[in-house]
């Protein structure tokens, strides 16, 4: 099994006198899937963000490059690879276009191979025909790809889902489940924060549940073969 | 004394005729007001990102202490602005009282509270997520400001209306700065302020006139950008 990209210890963060999360090892590796489930408040979101870069810890170890560090210290490095996704994506009032090109724009790429790039990824994620609406139109589910394309689009390492499939449809649960696989199988490390168990379970490679504060991992019921195209998923 | 109906119907000749000394007083209006609110925004919008957006002690002292600068009449910041500039005042020697250059300062200092207030009330509105999002695909942290302000973009300009409204119709602060020169620092208000004590109001019908005409375009303006701003949320 390769190093995992990144190795997060002893992460600790409190809510006044609440402490929240109290964690003592979690890993992140390239080309798996790791569902983290939990109560509402249970601390998955501020996992996630934290994993992400985007909330600072009160204390966190990362091992990064055989090196270890303050999570202050690789927040940059972890900033560079992660990339986070809100339960609801905020989409920028443009176009679904425009919105996917953002990261892209970041780095002064030329618009020409920009834009071949962003038409490339719209039809990854079969959202090509919506490609001049306004992104605050769509739908929810629709909202969530258009955020999926976004973020595969800059190439991250991980990939960070706060519950990605809550208050979807049947059909676009299963489009989301679909694009998160592909991007799984491309090699992306992918972690979940649901509810929806059952609904991940064929595409999650660990399984682990936020308890206390601690992550419990949880025996995967289900680890189905790599590359293997997913036709049916569960409800 | 001349009558009010002859008193309009001469304003609206000399509105249409381009009558010179008119539109010069017009155009000096409009050339010191938009030079203010032009140095002013970026400064004020990002003294208003830093207090919405940072924690850092004494921010609420500072929020509250440009809500009351709001109500600071134009004739205090005008008198401060004189003793300053003054001969005997800091910055004599700079020669710049009864220029158009104080009364740039002067309307720069009226409207930096409001462009501060109101561009803080919308950054403030700014949804979390938007920084966040911008952060999390690469954004600097310059960019992702730029992107929030993006986002709340009706707002801001809201705020920037509102801002060269008020200093457009000052009247006390280019008064006492500017020093009502004829083709130098007599602007709208202060015209309309020498001319009524003259007894002379067809110039200041005429240039009354222009002032409200702006407020209805600038209120016009407020009011698409607010209800966009209500399709927005």
């Amino acid at each position: 099994m390769k190093p995992p990209l990144f190795l997060f210890h002893h992460v600790t963060k409190r809510f006044g006198d609440r402490v929240l999360l109290n964690i003592d090892e979690f890993a992140v590796c390239a080309g798996v899937c790791t569902l983290i489930s939990g109560d509402n408040g249970a601390g998955k979101t501020t996992l996630l963000k934290i994993v992400s870069g985007l909330v600072k810890p009160d204390s966190a170890k990362v091992h990064v490059n055989d090196a270890e560090m303050s999570w202050a210290k690789a927040r940059a490095k972890i900033q560079r690879k992660v990339v986070y996704l809100h339960q609801d994506p905020y989409m920028l009032d443009t176009s679904v276009e425009r919105n996917v090109a953002y990261g892209l724009r970041l780095h002064k790429e030329p618009r020409t191979s920009i834009y071949e790039r962003v038409a490339e990824a719209l039809r990854w994620a079969r959202l090509d025909h919506l490609a001049h609406r306004n992104a605050r139109s769509l739908s929810g589910g629709e909202k969530q790809r258009v955020a999926l394309t976004r973020a595969r689009i800059v190439n991250p390492s991980v990939l960070a889902l706060d519950e990605p499939t809550t208050n979807m449809d049947h059909q676009s649960r299963i489009s989301t489940y679909q694009l998160i696989d592909e991007l799984r199988n491309e090699g992306m490390a992918i972690l979940v924060a649901s509810h929806d168990q059952t609904g991940f379970t064929p595409i999650v490679d660990h399984h682990s549940q936020l308890v206390g504060g601690k992550l419990i991992a949880v025996e995967t019921a289900f680890r189905r073969g790599r590359g293997t195209k997913i036709t049916r998923f569960p409800g | 004394m001349e009558s009010l109906t002859d008193a309009s119907l001469k304003a609206l000749s000399l509105l249409v005729s381009g009558d010179a000394e008119l539109w010069a007083i017009i155009s000096i209006s409009f050339g010191v007001s938009l030079q203010a609110i032009l140095y002013t925004t970026p400064f004020a919008l990002l003294t208003a990102y830093a207090l919405a957006h940072f924690e850092f002690p004494g921010r609420r002292t500072l929020v509250s202490l440009f809500h009351t600068l709001l109500a600071v009449p134009a004739v205090v910041v005008g008198l401060t602005l004189y003793l300053i500039l003054s001969r005997s005042g800091p910055f004599g020697d700079l020669k710049l009282l009864f220029t158009q250059t104080a009364m740039v300062l002067g309307q720069m200092a009226l409207s930096f509270p409001i462009l501060v207030a109101m561009g803080h009330s919308a950054l403030q509105s700014a949804d979390q997520r938007v920084w966040e999002t911008a952060h999390t695909l690469g954004a600097t942290p310059v960019r992702a400001m730029f992107t929030v302000m993006h986002e709340v973009r009706y707002g801001l300009f809201a705020a920037v209306i509102a801002a060269f409204g008020r200093i457009i119709a000052e009247v006390g602060c280019s008064m006492m700065v500017g020093g009502n020169i004829l083709n130098y620092t007599r602007n709208i208000t202060t015209a309309i302020a020498l001319e009524t004590s003259k007894g002379q109001f067809a110039q200041g019908i005429a240039l009354g006139i222009v002032l409200l005409v702006l407020a209805l375009v600038l209120n016009y303006s407020l009011s698409t950008l607010r209800h966009r701003l209500a399709m927005q949320a």
